[in-house]
């Protein structure tokens, strides 16, 4: 449903609707003034108006020109230039923010000056404003320079707290290493033929001077002399009872 | 055709035409007043509609831009804005609409005021909320204006807002085109960056 246009000319209403297309200018300047300067002027805006038209429609003609590929490509090629058209866009963004802020600030500066001209300066409240920003800038400033020493100094104890970390790792590692060294040279030696000959001959050792001593003992109580009497029999027999296996 | 789309018409010369979306008549009959009294060096044509797409029998002139009214009480005025949406060919959106909220001043006041129920379809509380169309410009990258169409002075203003970018949209202002003045219109709330 639509209503119908309300409609209104600067000019005279004259036939904009009939007149569009042409260079009609006269017929669009209408019956409102003759006089030539306003002519003019409307000859001029139009010229401008159809200037920028005509720049909008060229800018979408060149929109439209550009067309995506018809060949059939691989499906990480499609991926890559995807991305790459995404950076583009990225890039492109960015860099019309950044001109947008400078753009911004100079327009800010700029009236900023003009405002600073008429007033005077040393009672506005701007400068009040002004000079507040300032010192709260210098704040920002110091409190940054000193959390950023700060920080460093949070990195200095970390870097020596890893270092240190690093040096008990290495030497628990070699007190490792010397631990299994020796087991495992305890376990060779334990295990080695020489020490198992050696152990044997021992047992026979004993063995051979368990029985002599017992031979020795048998041939004193059956002698039944009183070897209590003699420190140095005493001694003797004393010796033989010693068992040769705890020793 | 029930698309609409920007360029397919040739521009009427010193002709600039607005086309005011929206459910609400009266509102949209009371801005379109106003906006004819604004004093422009272009002719304004004003078109209003209640819904998309519009009747392809009319003669019309090329549409340089659409304004979508929504009224935050009523539910209905949304619905029928985002219908109305899918008859909009997508290059339209590089700057040639816009998104009036209307509505949102009376949030506060209590259902039954002292005149007994309000007029039909309007509750006392905003039955959409504020981040819904918030949204919805967002999705569609469109200028959002929020305007209370009953005070004449606030009419009045937007009213010259919508005279100025319609100039823009119709390219009757040298070096500013409907794109730039989008990129123009985005404020720090909701900044280019986003939603990459």
């Amino acid at each position: 449903m639509e209503k119908q246009p309300g409609e209104q000319a600067a000019a005279e209403p004259a036939d904009s609707g009939a007149g569009g297309g042409e260079g009609g200018s006269p017929q669009v300047a209408g019956a409102q003034t003759a006089r030539p300067e306003d002519r003019l002027t409307l000859l001029l805006r139009l010229r401008a108006q159809t200037k920028q038209q005509l720049l909008e429609y060229k800018s979408v003609v060149d929109a439209n020109e550009e067309k995506t590929p018809e060949q059939i490509m691989q499906d990480k090629q499609i991926e890559a230039k995807i991305e790459d058209l995404e950076n583009e866009i990225e890039d492109v963004k960015i860099a019309f923010e950044i001109k947008k802020l400078a753009l911004d600030r100079m327009q800010l500066s700029a009236a900023l000056k003009k405002n600073l001209e008429k007033i005077n300066p040393k009672t506005s409240v701007l400068m009040d404003n002004m000079k507040h920003v300032l010192k709260l800038n210098k704040l920002i400033m110091k409190s940054h320079q000193e959390s950023w020493d700060l920080e460093e100094k949070l990195l200095d104890v970390r870097k020596k707290r890893l270092q240190l970390k690093q040096a008990s790792e290495s030497k628990l590692l070699e007190i490792q290493t010397e631990k299994n060294k020796q087991k495992n040279d305890l376990a060779n030696m334990e295990n080695s033929d020489k020490i198992k000959t050696i152990q044997q001959n021992l047992q026979m050792e004993i063995q051979i001077t368990t029985v002599i001593q017992h031979v020795f003992q048998n041939l004193i109580l059956g002698s039944k002399a009183n070897w209590a009497e003699d420190s140095a029999f005493k001694e003797t027999v004393l010796q033989l009872e010693k068992n040769l296996t705890m020793i | 055709m029930s698309v609409l789309r920007p360029l397919d018409k040739q521009p009427g010369l010193n002709t600039a035409t607005i086309l005011l979306v929206g459910t609400e008549d009266a509102l949209l009959q009371q801005l379109a007043d106003s906006m004819l009294k604004e004093d422009c060096a272009s002719e304004l044509k004003v078109h209003l509609a209640r819904s998309l797409p519009l009747p392809s029998n009319v003669n019309r002139p090329r549409i340089d831009l659409i304004v979508f009214v929504v009224n935050l009480h009523s539910k209905y005025s949304l619905r029928n804005v985002e219908e109305s949406l899918h008859h909009v060919d997508t290059t339209f959106f590089l700057g040639k609409v816009g998104f009036l909220i209307t509505g949102a001043a009376k949030a506060d006041i209590p259902a039954r005021g002292p005149h007994g129920f309000s007029a039909a379809g309007r509750e006392g509380h905003c039955s959409i909320h504020r981040n819904t169309v918030v949204r919805l410009a967002r999705t569609y990258r469109s200028p959002l204006l929020f305007c209370d169409l009953e005070v004449e002075g606030f009419r009045a203003a937007v009213a010259q807002r919508l005279v100025r970018m319609l100039q823009i949209c119709a390219g009757h202002v040298p070096g500013v085109s409907a794109l730039n003045l989008l990129s123009l219109l985005r404020s720090s709330e909701n900044p280019a960056l986003e939603d990459v």
